[in-house]
C-alpha cells in the first residue's frame, strides 16, 4: 500500500515534470539562456573559490577537489530539488496572495502536490553544473560517483524542506516572500564554504535554523572518507527537517484564510 | 537657468518618489539587513581563519578589523543594487515601455532617477546596520572621517556606473526573450572583480592591475577601500577612471537605445 502510493507520486511527478519542462521549453531561447547564465554564473564562482583556497590556506585540511564537491554537491542538490519542486520558491506568494484555494481543490495531498507545480529554468544550469564540474574535476571512481548522486537526493531533500519551511512562514507573517528569498540565500550562503571555519555556537544554528553542515559537512566527508555512516548522517539530517517542513506547512495552513480570488492553471 | 532648474526638480521628485515608495516595503528593508548579518558573519569567519593560518597581521594593507570594515563597505555597494534591469526586461516584454515612452521625460534619465531614489535609500539603510553589526563583531573602528568623505565622493559615480551596466543588460530584452542569464553573470562580474569578497590587491600582479582598470572595480572596490584606507591620489585616479568609463557606457547605452528604440511598434489601445 504504501509502496503503491510512492509509486504513485513518482508517476505524478513525472508527469508535472513533463509538462514544466515542455512549457518552458516552448519559449527555449529563454530557457537556455536563463539556465546558461545561471551555469556560468556558478562557473564564476567555482573558479574565483579554488583560487581563493589555494592562494590563503584558510582550511588547511581542504584541497581545491574538496571546495569543487562542495560546490558541486550544493548546485546539483540545489538543482534537482528546484527542476522537480520548483514551485517550492513561489509558496510564500502563494500562501500571501491566497492563490492556495486553487490547489486545495485537487483531489491529492497539498503540500506534495502543490510543489510540484513548476519547473525553474536555472536550476537546470545548477544541476548540469553539480554534475559537470564533479565528473570533469573531480574525476571520481564508481564508488565515489555513486555515493555523490546518492547524496545530491540528500541535498535536494534538504533543501526542498527548507525551502518550504521558509515560505510557509507567509501563514504567520503576512507577506514573507522577502523574507523567504533573503533565508534561501542566507542558507545556500552558509553552505557553499567550508564547514570548519564555523566552530563554537554557530554550528547548532547550522544543524538546527540553517541546517547547512547537512550540505557543507556531512555529505563532504562521506564523500572523502567514503563513509556509509556519514552519508547516513546527511539523509538523516534531511529527512528530520523535511519532516519538520510538513508539520510547519499543515501547522500554518489552519491559520490560513481564502482569498476567493479566482485562478485559472493551464 | 529656470528651465534647467525646472528640470532637476522633476528628477529629484522622482527619486524622492521612488525611495518614499521603497520605503513602505519595510519588511523587505528588514530582510535584507538579515541577509547582511549572515554574511559579513561568514566573511568575518573566513577572514579570521584566513590570518591566522597565514600568520599575518596585514593582508593587502589591511588589519583584520579594516578588511571587516571593507567587506561591510561592499557588501553594503552590492546589496543596495536595484533590480532594474528586471523591471526593464517586464516593460519591453510585455509591452508596458510604451507607456513609459510618451511621458515628458527621457526613459533612461526617468529610470536613473527612480534608481538613484532607491539605491541612495537602500545604502544608507545597508550602512547603517553593516556598521553595527561589524562594530558588534570586531570592537573597532578604523575609518577616519577623511574615509568617510573619499566613500561619500566615489559612491555616487560608482553607483551611476552599475545604473548603467544594468540598462544595458535591461535593454538586451529588445533582441533576448529572457535577460535574466546576463544578469546572473553581470552581477556576479560585477562581485569578483568588483572586489566583493577579496580586495583587488590580493589577486596576483598582473591580474589585480587588469581587475582594477575595469569598471567592476569602479563600482565596488574603489569606495570600499577610499573607505578604509583613503589616499588622496588614489581616489582622484579611481575618480578619473570612473568618469571615463561611465562616458564610455554613456555612449555604449545611448547606441544601444537608440538601436532598440527602432523595434519599438506601437499600436494604440
Amino acid at each position: 500500500m504504501f509502496f503503491a502510493k510512492i509509486l504513485n507520486y513518482i508517476r505524478l511527478a513525472i508527469a508535472y515534470v513533463r509538462l514544466n519542462w515542455l512549457s518552458h521549453i516552448e519559449y527555449r531561447n529563454a530557457f537556455y539562456i536563463e539556465a546558461a547564465g545561471m551555469f556560468l554564473n556558478n562557473v564564476i564562482w567555482l573558479v574565483f573559490w579554488v583560487y581563493f583556497f589555494k592562494a590563503f590556506p584558510t582550511v588547511p585540511t581542504w584541497t581545491s577537489s574538496d571546495v569543487i564537491t562542495l560546490w558541486a554537491i550544493s548546485a546539483a542538490g540545489w538543482g534537482i530539488a528546484f527542476v522537480i519542486f520548483g514551485n517550492c520558491r513561489f509558496l510564500a506568494n502563494i500562501i500571501s496572495t491566497g492563490q492556495l484555494d486553487a490547489w486545495m481543490l485537487y483531489p491529492r495531498h497539498l503540500l506534495s502536490h502543490l510543489i510540484l507545480g513548476k519547473m525553474k529554468p536555472s536550476a537546470f544550469g545548477d544541476m548540469v553544473f553539480g554534475f559537470a564540474m564533479y565528473l570533469f574535476f573531480v574525476r571520481p571512481d564508481f564508488p565515489h560517483l555513486a555515493l555523490f548522486c546518492i547524496l545530491t537526493v540528500s541535498v535536494a531533500i534538504l533543501f526542498t524542506g527548507f525551502s518550504i519551511v521558509a515560505g510557509s512562514l507567509s501563514f504567520f507573517l503576512g507577506n514573507a516572500e522577502s523574507l523567504a528569498l533573503h533565508l534561501e540565500f542566507a542558507m545556500i550562503c552558509f553552505c557553499t564554504y567550508p564547514a570548519p571555519i564555523f566552530e563554537g555556537r554557530i554550528r547548532w544554528l547550522l544543524y538546527t535554523v540553517l541546517p547547512a553542515l547537512f550540505v557543507s559537512y556531512y555529505p563532504i566527508e562521506a564523500l572523502r572518507n567514503l563513509s556509509i555512516e556519514q552519508a547516513l548522517y546527511a539523509f538523516a539530517g534531511s529527512l528530520a527537517f523535511a519532516s519538520i517542513a510538513v508539520y510547519v506547512f499543515y501547522f500554518g495552513l489552519k491559520r490560513y484564510e481564502s482569498g476567493n480570488l479566482t485562478v485559472m492553471r493551464g | 537657468m529656470k528651465y534647467s532648474h525646472t528640470i532637476f526638480r522633476k528628477y529629484f521628485a522622482l527619486a524622492f518618489i521612488s525611495a518614499r515608495s521603497n520605503f513602505a516595503y519595510f519588511a523587505e528593508v528588514l530582510s535584507r539587513q538579515l541577509f547582511l548579518a549572515v554574511i559579513l558573519y561568514i566573511l568575518l569567519r573566513l577572514w579570521q581563519q584566513t590570518y591566522s593560518h597565514c600568520g599575518l597581521q596585514q593582508m593587502a594593507g589591511l588589519s583584520l578589523p579594516q578588511m571587516l570594515w571593507y567587506l561591510t563597505a561592499t557588501e553594503a555597494i552590492i546589496l543596495s543594487s536595484s533590480p532594474i534591469s528586471t523591471i526593464m526586461d517586464e516593460e519591453i516584454r510585455s509591452g508596458s515601455l510604451a507607456m513609459q515612452l510618451i511621458r515628458p521625460t527621457p526613459y533612461p534619465l526617468y529610470r536613473l532617477a527612480l534608481y538613484l531614489g532607491e539605491r541612495a535609500l537602500r545604502l544608507l539603510a545597508n550602512f547603517f546596520i553593516g556598521s553595527i553589526i561589524c562594530f558588534v563583531l570586531v570592537r573597532e573602528i578604523p575609518v577616519s572621517v577623511v574615509g568617510i568623505l573619499a566613500l561619500a565622493m566615489a559612491l555616487p559615480l560608482a553607483i551611476i556606473l552599475d545604473f548603467l551596466g544594468n540598462f544595458l543588460v535591461g535593454l538586451a530584452a529588445f533582441w533576448l526573450e529572457n535577460t535574466s542569464g546576463i544578469l546572473f553573470i553581470y552581477s556576479r562580474l560585477t562581485m569578483v572583480l568588483g572586489g566583493m569578497l577579496i580586495p583587488l590587491d590580493l589577486l596576483p600582479a598582473p591580474y589585480s592591475n587588469l581587475a582594477k582598470s575595469l569598471p567592476f572595480a569602479s563600482m565596488v572596490y574603489g569606495p570600499a577601500r577610499q573607505f578604509v584606507h583613503p589616499c588622496n591620489f588614489e581616489l582622484l585616479q579611481f575618480i578619473v577612471l570612473q568618469i571615463s568609463w561611465i562616458f564610455v557606457f554613456s555612449i555604449i547605452v545611448w547606441q544601444v537605445y537608440s538601436l532598440a528604440l527602432k523595434r519599438v511598434a506601437s499600436n494604440g489601445g
